[in-house]
């Protein structure tokens, strides 16, 4: 068990790093957006939601492919795709698939 | 002239790699930033905007340190830094303002 945390906490890619604390932080965003499925959709950003999903994809194919390998990287880019595809789904669904009511704040 | 372009184009940080896609998905961002520049303040979303300004700073510094070492990317992250501080502030003015109108 000890060996264990050594080995992580000395990890090329391990917290005593930036290649361990930029991913980390990156979950950042996704809870930030998690936190926003509550916000109504006239108030999400197509082109910031478009941007959190393209970053997802691209960056978790990048994550595999520099070096040191980043797995922490990897999962938080799929989970930012995710939610940027999930917010782009509530919005669409609102601006293109639901009955009109009367626009409150349309942009 | 033909010579830069192709030794951009043979980079080990070029177009055939995804060691450039990357910083491009990035400026997604700072696009998406700017466009929202011109949209009222109170379609700001303070969480996105303030994640965005921590994530910008460290990944500034990891652009840096990566190898191999990506000036595209910490391009990308400054210039990302600096619209997200932009809306950060935008975003508590309108706050502080609204504050004080009780």
């Amino acid at each position: 068990m000890a060996s264990k945390l050594t080995a992580f906490w000395n990890h090329p890619a391990g917290p005593k790093t930036i290649h361990f604390w930029a991913p980390t932080f990156k979950w950042g965003i996704s809870i930030a957006n998690v936190a926003d499925f509550s916000k109504p959709p006239e108030k999400l950003s197509y082109p910031q939601q478009l941007a959190v999903t393209a970053t997802g994809v691209v960056w978790s194919r990048y994550s595999q492919v520099i070096t040191p390998k980043n797995w922490n990287l990897f999962s938080v880019n799929v989970a930012m795709a995710a939610t940027g595809i999930y917010q782009l789904s509530r919005k669409i669904r609102q601006d293109y698939m639901s009955v009109p009511e009367a626009p409150l704040n349309k942009v | 002239m033909a010579a830069t372009l192709k030794a951009f184009w043979n980079s080990p940080v070029g177009p055939k790699t995804t060691h450039f896609w990357g910083p491009v998905a990035n400026w997604g961002f700072v696009v998406a930033g700017l466009a929202d520049t011109q949209k009222p303040t109170d379609m700001i979303s303070e969480n996105m905007t303030g994640a965005m300004c921590i994530y910008s700073l460290l990944f500034m510094r990891f652009a840096y340190m990566v190898k191999p070492r990506n000036y595209l990317l910490f391009g990308v992250h400054a210039s990302n830094e600096c619209v997200q501080l932009y809306q950060l502030q935008r975003w508590v003015n309108f706050r502080m303002s609204s504050h004080d109108c009780t």
